[in-house]
């Protein structure tokens, strides 16, 4: 078809735009002369999203010179997809969100950078013990992390249910499972459990964890191994199938837990600390939420600290790096951990935050009994293989409770593939 | 009419000589210019891809830093037959029972709707448009949705078999009930366009056919077995041909209703592919798993273009 001449200089100004379009695209750099530092993270809803946004424009404001860019990702297993593939095509975000074992591989990978030169000694010693452990990599025993969203997992259930049977807040597990039996029943349930699968471990699985190292054996050595098969293992992973078999205990996706007990019909969810705001809004005020710590085992009090740290990337200049720093001092300072732990629900990374948020920590007591569970709560070793070995105590936990093998062959099996990961050392 | 006349009376050499600017226009400079930009796209996002998919198979892949990546041959492919759980061999029978349940029950019933519901009438072509709408629904939502119809605890299937006296069932958590769960839902989304191709064939087979086997005394299930059904062999063999590559490639329901879970039972090739590649980032392993399904497919499209030839003969 012939072209006429306007046709033709429409398409040629259409290609010019389009060139343009994506040339502005591939820039870098701030045309302001401010420094930009680019943060890859999760913080994609609710009060999470306005906290973090509200944090970014206080340091903004602070700091004329910098411009922190927010690259949002709806969840973690996509953040890490974008991160890998931001890396793989040569432009990293300048910080992003990491738990220890991305940390651990992309510091395999030599595309991070140890933040022992930025962080001061005083730095470090500001934050609790539990969440200072977690910053350092076994591998050459640098600070490659810095702390940000920190988490405890904590119990939340339906005071109206319980106070109902005559019960309170368990202390022990063996009271929490005669009082989950005692609620269920009717359409109710104890509580409800997502473990999640071999290609992502969810809230359940991090409960058996939990409650392994109640028993006595954490499911992880400190040098990564795994201990699946350990006597301690055995038992929490019966406790739970025995509550499944008494239908006090449910499988189910998407926050089971906070969907069973906002619908009324769940006595318990057993879940981060960070669940509080969502919890609070599915209950929306049917019936008093009550929040009270893990109950303990025979081995005494364990909890998991769970949440991400924050790491630098390589590529970033030294001036992005420098600007990058200040912005993760500002981040775990104690004014905004203060407003960060009152409106997220992540509890506070140093204890110096609890002082300005007395009014918070009075109405909200799980924020104190969380924090106070950091100076004890232990994180996962920071190995590449964990979160797959976690996937496979995830199946192992799926086989047992739904009655396809015992306990302890659902969990040898998960020992052998565990194993035979941490030995490859991917 | 003396321009048809003439028009009849040209020969077909004349016909050919005339053909010749056309043919000049296909192949000159102009219509590879115009084809170009089609190819280059087609090559950047499609060849070049697969191209290098199989150049990353011969690889152990560094993803964070290609510099660390190492040749290994034929490594990946060997490890198809003895990596961990869940193996090649395991996720393809998987892939198989999915395949399998989609291409015989997605045939037999949507062969079936089609066939009840080819005569016409407003009633039944309102039916036609309620069968074909979940084909056009998105996949993530409706997997969503269909996650909530199989809860436990609130879900709609339960709650018939509770209407029924019968206890409840873990359709998504039991590695029994898990893939015909999937499978319910995917036959739900997909029968709706098989249905639409089979109505598309019953209106154009001869009826005359069916009337004499009727006036030779054949029932409605002979006329459909010996007459109907042989003069839909074509539109058959295409629906059995989309059916079972559109179902070797199925993913987004596996991803969002079990996450390939519980204990691996919904863990097909192709989710196994994404656990690899983007869950474990063992994506030389990965690369040779691509390349294997990519094979596989390529098989059965080749199968497809055999059985149409045969069929056509």
């Amino acid at each position: 078809m012939p072209q006429s001449p306007l046709t033709r200089a429409v398409a040629v100004l259409a290609a010019g735009v389009l060139a343009a379009g994506g040339l502005a695209g591939c820039g870098a750099g701030s045309s302001t002369g401010k420094t930009t530092v680019t943060f890859m993270e999760t913080m994609s809803s609710g009060t999470l999203k306005s906290s973090m946004e509200y944090l970014t424009k206080q340091f903004e404001k602070q700091h004329k010179d910098i411009d922190v860019q927010l690259v949002v990702e709806p969840d973690y297993p996509t953040l890490r997809n974008k991160e890998t593939a931001a890396l793989a095509a040569g432009k990293p975000p300048t910080i992003g969100q990491a738990y220890s074992d991305w940390a651990a591989t992309y510091a395999k990978s030599q595309v991070l950078v140890p933040l022992d030169g930025y962080a001061g000694k005083a730095d470090v010693a500001a934050l609790y013990p539990g969440v200072r452990s977690d910053l350092y990599l076994p591998s050459d025993h640098k600070l490659y992390m810095w702390p940000f969203n920190k988490s405890v997992v904590i119990q939340y259930y339906n005071q109206k249910m319980l106070s109902g049977k005559g019960k309170s807040a368990p202390k022990t597990w063996d009271e929490f499972a005669a009082t989950a039996k005692a609620v269920s029943g009717h359409g109710t349930v104890g509580v409800s459990i997502d473990p999640g699968t071999s290609a992502g471990p969810a809230g359940g699985e991090a409960w058996f964890e939990i409650l392994a190292a109640a028993y006595g054996t954490p499911v992880f050595a400190s040098d990564g191994k795994p201990r699946f098969t350990s006597p301690a293992a055995v038992q929490a992973m019966t406790y739970l199938a025995d509550l499944k078999k008494a239908g006090a205990l449910s499988l189910g996706k998407n926050y089971p837990g906070q969907v069973a007990l906002g619908a009324g019909k769940g006595g318990f969810d057993i879940s981060s600390v960070a669940s509080y705001f969502y919890n609070q809004q599915a209950v929306g005020g049917k019936f008093p939420m009550g929040t009270a710590p893990l109950p303990s085992g025979p081995a005494g009090a364990a909890n998991q600290l769970a949440g991400t740290n924050i790491v630098m990337f390589a590529k970033a200049s030294d001036q992005e790096k420098k600007a990058a720093w200040t912005f993760m001092k500002y981040l775990s300072s104690p004014d905004a951990q203060a407003y960060w732990a009152s409106h997220s629900g992540y509890l506070p990374v140093t204890p110096a935050a609890l002082p300005k948020m007395a009014d918070f920590i009075a109405k909200n007591p799980y924020q104190k009994f969380g924090a106070d569970a950091l100076k004890t709560a232990k994180a996962d070793p920071p190995y590449p293989w964990v979160t797959k070995a976690q996937g496979e105590l995830a199946v192992a936990m799926q086989s047992a409770l739904t009655g396809k093998q015992t306990p302890a062959a659902a969990l040898a099996d998960a020992q052998k593939q565990a194993a035979a990961e941490a030995k490859s050392g991917e | 009419m003396a321009t048809t006349q003439a028009e009849q009376r040209v020969s077909p050499r004349a016909v050919q000589v005339g053909r010749r600017p056309a043919r000049r226009a296909r192949n000159g400079p102009l219509a590879v210019g115009l084809t170009l930009p089609a190819l280059l796209i087609f090559a950047v996002f499609t060849i070049l891809p697969t191209a290098y998919t199989f150049v990353i198979s011969l690889f152990d892949w560094n993803p964070l830093n290609v510099a660390q990546s190492r040749f290994i041959g034929a490594g990946n492919y060997t490890k198809l037959f003895g990596h961990a759980t869940p193996s090649f061999a395991a996720s393809g029978l998987t892939s198989l029972y999915f395949t399998a349940g989609m291409v015989i029950g997605g045939t037999a019933l949507s062969l079936a709707i089609a066939v009840l519901l080819q005569r016409g009438g407003a009633l039944l072509g309102a039916v036609r448009v309620a069968v074909f709408v979940p084909h056009v629904t998105p996949l993530v939502a409706t997997s969503i949705v269909w996650v909530w119809i199989f809860n436990p605890q609130f879900g709609l299937a339960n709650a018939v078999l509770h209407l029924f006296g019968l206890s409840g069932v873990d359709w998504l958590d039991n590695s029994a009930t898990a893939m015909p769960a999937v499978l319910a839902y995917s036959l739900w989304h997909e029968v709706g366009f098989t249905v639409v191709i089979f109505l598309g064939g019953l209106s154009v087979i001869s009826g005359e056919l069916g009337e004499a086997a009727r006036v030779d005394g054949a029932n409605r299930w002979q006329e459909f077995w010996y007459v109907t059904w042989p003069q839909l062999r074509p539109v058959t063999v295409f629906v059995v041909t989309i059916s079972t590559i559109s179902s070797l490639q199925a993913f987004t329901q596996f991803f969002l209703m079990t996450g390939g879970g519980p204990v691996h039972a919904t863990t097909t090739l192709s989710f196994l592919l994404y656990q690899e590649a983007f869950v474990f980032f063992h994506t030389g392993y990965a690369a040779a798993l691509a390349v294997v399904l990519f094979v596989v497919t390529a098989l059965f499209t080749l199968l497809q273009f055999r059985t149409r030839r045969s069929s056509s003969r």
